[in-house]
């Protein structure tokens, strides 16, 4: 009997099988353009939720045949639950979009090029602040978005603890730092670190085995690909990039010394006790872990300034990235933009959406919600004021954008690989399991993805 | 393992489990309160943190009590707070519908536990105690089914349910567990196979055929078992995450589970609204507790005596 | 109670008409498994076909797909991170299996033998009521190295910090205890159950016989116990190869893989890198370890039997 089921089972799956191929075929679904009707958009950051249902009123109040239905999907979820509604032909007709996630999207055909809309209904791109449209054109030469938004890269720092180091803020403007001995900066997260008992850093005596506050946070995990936010600001100050060209790169260069060179003087915290081991950051985010005074300084994307400024019991300050060995400061900068899903039936009214986002009407209203940092120049002041009317001072992270020392968030396709390699690599190198130079071993995998098609 | 050493005097039946203080039973309660302790404590750690003011809450990590004592992270969950007071305490600008999740959580539950517990009554009794060809293969065919990884299966049941245009719809969230679940169907043919033989004899002597034998003989001895087998799938079905997620965001049909998930992370490397969260979970356990206190009792006596008595 | 041997004596007149009776039998028995066969077929059965058709091709959601043959079988071969995946799973299962069943027949023959209090009962079936994100998630909070109220409490005794999520040699046991806290009560209840049912003339009679508890537990209640525990086994087996949800909250597979599990990296390879294809015959892989070692299990535990009936 149960031989003959299995064959029986045996046999039903080969037959399953070569239909289910032919089933699997990608769905011809070209959407259509109907100027009215409901749009739906998705967006993660909860924080700005409100300014941007105001401009969703706005905007009806403007088109009353057009409905704006916002669905906000915290950034943990969003992108499993984007590609998800995409598989299930449900997707929203408009959803904010990031450099990393939307190569994904153009190389299957999911999301609509805007080149030919802008053409005929504007807006002209020289409204922006210089560069972020760029980051929007895909490695097919089309864009694919307007950006909404911008950031950078910069120091978070307890001030009271600083102050009580004997460090002044003029100090915390100007750190230098090269891969060798660290410069000021490492002086400084030396000075800012304290063993239990009391003994700073850079006294004789101090135990960087039991440290009380450490100098510098880290956050696990620790940068994957891009080093956004955890290194990518020091190796850019040596002249390294992570791809042969800014975007859209096929050879990466995590096999460079400069590079490993950044990472081996980075690990080198935790042994000197100045940053927390890898270990310890798994579960904790450095905002809580700054609040709770175990750290003094982080380095963080601006998009969390209003999280920094809204932490109870802690006063809080900003400066720049430390200034290279070449003399000049480095940053990642990164770009929001709004992007209309290829199969929207209402791409009409999806396009006038996201038109209107990506216009100072609706911009003014988010630089006034004092979250971000709108890529409209002309509300850049009024966002920073808004900002900084909080309590933090945003200018330490747009200067270098103004100074022309930012670089642009490495898109490049394979980018979800490219990341797990590198998470893995980094982790092993973080933890002390393996030694920096395995990069290289890492970066031949990496540049595998893109010879082998 | 702890022995519970009660060495009873030969040629008498000792009282009961009488609470006699030997050591051995000290070790034992012991034992028992650790366990609850441990069992317990993450429950308050939980209200003390849904308590706590969200931006104060990691300047004293360690402390017993409500950091910033606050109501706040409830009235968030439920929808009552205004956005000003929701940000100043650390929650997010997104909004709740705590009262629609919860009417689609209960019906969800209810109607994947009836399913499954009627239908696995049914099949768990024809394998325990109908004879009929190829019984045994097909029993093992479907215990296979407890091997498949959910992960395997969820995808293409996705695309099965996007083909029939039922994403976003109740059929969708039901209907893959509507029919069958592996364990019920194993846990009560477990059961069904425990129940004396004699007594169904008996009924099918008097003339009673399979279906009346079960549904008045069987159904009703066992009636302990199936309060806990439902008990224990609506749970299951409550908490059920992952595929709720796939086939039910959209407002309507939004599961608390997946409204829970709101309260993670909502910008990268930001911080997580941990006394929303905590607010959230108990407020989602609060039915099931009720529940379970309302038919525990019942449950736990009833199994004491299903099958045998 | 009844007594524990069922006697088949009264089959004998069945016998004349058993061939008719038989076919009605099976009628009445193909009707009853009819809805849960229905759900396997398509729930289960069809989307598994699905996913074994598509782990022979290159399926990538959106893209053209072509079939491959035993490419991604050949490329899993070699694949170092499957390899790991799988011995970090059993690990985990290893772990997880002796901590829970270990503790959940301790518990449960605490709260056999000396409470009958429902409440007692209903407390440890406490955890179970939340959902598991919601558990991983509250643990990875409280088990933080820097902030979390565990290692803060080990401060006080000048042991920790531990990393319990952050190490690589913590993070699975961590894991582990993780969800046998949330399942032990549940494991505890359906073994308690199974407890209930041995008859309690039996301890009487070992009582008088002058058996100490430790000697009735090995002579009556494991025996006895045996179906259950291995419905028990069987389910949490099979249950913890599929941990998914407390590593996907918590770890998301790292310090360096330390905690990829094999689910994990299904999940990470179909919804991150897009790689349905692989992913399928990943799935496939795991599908036919968890029926062997299913298989075993039942064949080892003579599942089929009960020694009450």
């Amino acid at each position: 009997m149960r031989t003959r089921l299995l064959a029986a089972l045996a046999s039903a799956v080969v037959i399953a099988a070569v239909p289910a191929c032919a089933a699997e075929r990608p769905p011809a679904e070209s959407g259509g353009w109907n100027d009215t009707g409901e749009v739906t958009y998705w967006m993660w950051d909860a924080n700005q939720l409100p300014a941007y249902q105001e401009c969703a009123d706005d905007f009806e109040a403007r088109n009353p045949d057009i409905d704006i239905a916002i669905e906000q999907v915290g950034w943990d979820y969003y992108w499993g639950r984007l590609f998800a509604a995409f598989v299930a032909n449900a997707a929203p007709d408009v959803f904010v979009d990031h450099t990393s996630k939307y190569g994904d999207y153009t190389s299957r055909g999911l999301i609509d090029p805007l080149d030919d809309l802008i053409a005929r209904d504007g807006p002209d791109l020289s409204q922006f602040v210089e560069g972020t449209p760029d980051l929007w054109v895909g490695d097919d030469g089309r864009r694919y978005g307007l950006p909404k938004d911008f950031d950078a890269i910069g120091l978070f720092y307890n001030a009271t603890m600083a102050r009580d180091a004997g460090i002044t803020p003029e100090q915390m403007q100007n750190l230098t730092w090269n891969p060798q001995d660290g410069g000021t900066y490492e002086k400084v997260l030396a000075r800012l670190s304290v063993d239990v008992n009391g003994v700073r850093g850079d006294e004789p005596g101090f135990d960087p085995h039991h440290v009380a506050t450490y100098g510098l946070g880290i956050a696990y995990p620790p940068g994957g690909g891009s080093g956004q936010t955890q290194w990518s600001f020091l190796s850019g100050t040596l002249g390294w990039s992570h791809t042969e060209k800014p975007l859209w790169g096929t050879h990466f260069n995590y096999d460079d010394p400069r590079f490993q060179a950044t990472i081996a003087w980075w690990r080198s915290l935790v042994d000197k006790g100045y940053m927390p081991p890898l270990e310890l950051a798994v579960g904790n985010k450095p905002s809580q872990l700054m609040q709770a005074g175990r750290i003094a300084v982080v380095t963080e994307g601006s998009w969390n300034i209003s999280t920094f400024a809204k932490l109870g019991g802690v006063e809080m300050a900003t400066a720049p990235t430390p200034i290279g060995p070449r003399g000049t400061r480095a940053t990642m900068t990164n770009s929001l933009a709004d992007s209309i899903a290829a199969a929207s039936p209402n791409k009409g009214a999806a396009w006038k959406w996201v038109r209107y986002l990506a216009s100072p009407e609706c911009q003014s209203v988010v630089a006034q919600g004092g979250v971000v940092v709108p890529a409209v120049s002309s509300v850049v002041a009024t966002a920073e004021g808004a900002i900084g009317a909080q309590g933090l001072d945003i200018t330490p992270f747009t200067r270098q954008l103004h100074e022309g020392t930012a670089f642009p968030y490495p898109a490049a396709q394979h980018a979800a690989d490219v990341d797990s390699i590198m998470e893995t690599a980094m982790e092993r190198v973080m933890s002390g399991s393996a030694d920096p130079s395995s990069f290289t071993a890492a970066n031949q995998e990496v540049n595998a993805l893109f010879t082998q098609g | 393992m702890v022995t519970v050493d009660v060495a009873a005097p030969a040629g008498r039946i000792p009282a009961r489990e009488a609470g006699r203080a030997t050591p051995g039973r000290i070790v034992a309660w012991a034992c028992l309160v650790v366990i609850i302790l441990i069992t317990l404590f993450p429950f308050y750690w939980m209200l003390r943190t849904a308590l706590s003011n969200g931006t104060t809450l990691a300047t004293a990590g360690s402390s017993w009590l409500p950091v910033d004592f606050t109501w706040g992270a409830f009235r968030r969950v439920l929808g009552l707070a205004t956005l000003e007071e929701a940000q100043a305490e650390g929650g997010t600008g997104s909004a709740v519908d705590f009262w629609v999740y919860l009417r689609n959580s209960v019906l969800v539950a209810a109607l994947i536990t009836a399913g499954q517990v009627f239908f696995g009554a049914l099949a768990a009794y024809a394998f325990a105690r109908m004879r009929w060809p190829g019984r045994d293969a097909v029993f093992f065919v479907l215990l296979t089914a407890l091997m498949v990884p959910p992960i395997f299966t969820q995808l293409p049941n996705f695309l099965l349910m996007r083909d029939l245009g039922l994403v976003n719809t109740y059929a969708a969230l039901v209907l893959p567990f509507f029919f069958m679940t592996p364990f019920a169907v194993f846990f009560l043919r477990q059961f069904f196979l425990g129940i004396s033989r004699e007594i169904e004899e008996a009924a099918r002597l008097d003339g009673a055929g399979h279906v009346r034998t079960f549904f008045r003989i069987i159904v009703p001895m066992s009636w302990g078992p199936i309060t806990t087998l439902a008990l224990l799938q609506y749970v299951q079905a409550w908490n059920e995450y992952f595929w709720p997620l796939l086939v039910g965001s959209e407002r309507s049909v939004r599961t608390l589970t997946v409204a829970l998930g709101v309260f993670r992370a909502q910008t990268p490397q930001g911080n997580p609204d941990w006394p929303g969260l905590m607010a959230a979970t108990l407020i989602a356990a609060l039915p099931v507790l009720l529940l379970f206190i309302a038919f525990g009792r019942r449950i736990v006596d009833s199994i004491g005596f299903s099958g045998i008595k | 109670m009844t007594s524990t041997v069922a006697v088949p004596a009264v089959r004998a007149p069945a016998l004349a008409r058993r061939t008719r009776r038989n076919r009605r039998e099976t009628w009445v028995a193909i009707g009853f498994v009819l809805p849960t066969a229905f759900g396997f077929v398509v729930f289960y059965l069809w989307p598994s076909l699905r996913g074994l058709g598509l782990s022979l091709t290159d399926y990538q959601f959106f893209s053209e797909t072509s079939f491959v043959g035993l490419a991604n079988y050949q490329r899993l071969l070699g694949d170092e991170t499957f390899w790991n995946a799988m011995l970090v799973t059993v690990e985990y299962v290893v772990l997880n299996i002796g901590f829970q069943t270990v503790l959940a027949v301790l518990l449960a023959v605490l709260l056999h033998r000396l409470t009958r209090s429902v409440v007692v009962r209903g407390l440890v079936l406490l955890p179970y009521l939340v959902a598991n994100v919601v558990v991983a998630l509250l643990w990875f909070w409280m088990l933080d190295a820097q902030i979390g109220i565990v290692n803060q409490v080990l401060s006080w005794f000048g042991l920790g910090p531990i990393s319990f999520f952050g190490s690589e040699s913590w993070a699975i046991p961590t894991i582990a205890f993780v969800n046998t806290w949330r399942h032990l009560g549940y494991t505890a209840l359906l073994i308690f159950a199974g407890l209930v049912m041995i008859p309690r003339t039996l301890y009487e009679a070992g009582r008088v016989d002058g058996a100490s508890e430790w000697q009735m537990f090995r002579r009556i209640t494991l025996p006895l116990l045996r179906p259950v525990l291995a419905l028990v086994l069987v389910i949490t087996v099979v249950g913890s190869f599929q941990v998914f949800d407390t590593v996907a909250v918590t770890t998301m597979g790292g310090p360096a893989d330390a905690s990829r599990v094999i689910q994990y990296y299904i999940y990470d390879l179909a919804f991150e890198r897009l790689d349905y294809g692989y992913a399928s015959a990943v799935s496939v892989v795991l599908l036919v370890i968890l029926s062997v070692i299913a298989f075993v299990q039942l064949r080892l535990m003579r599942a089929d039997e009960s020694d009450l009936a």
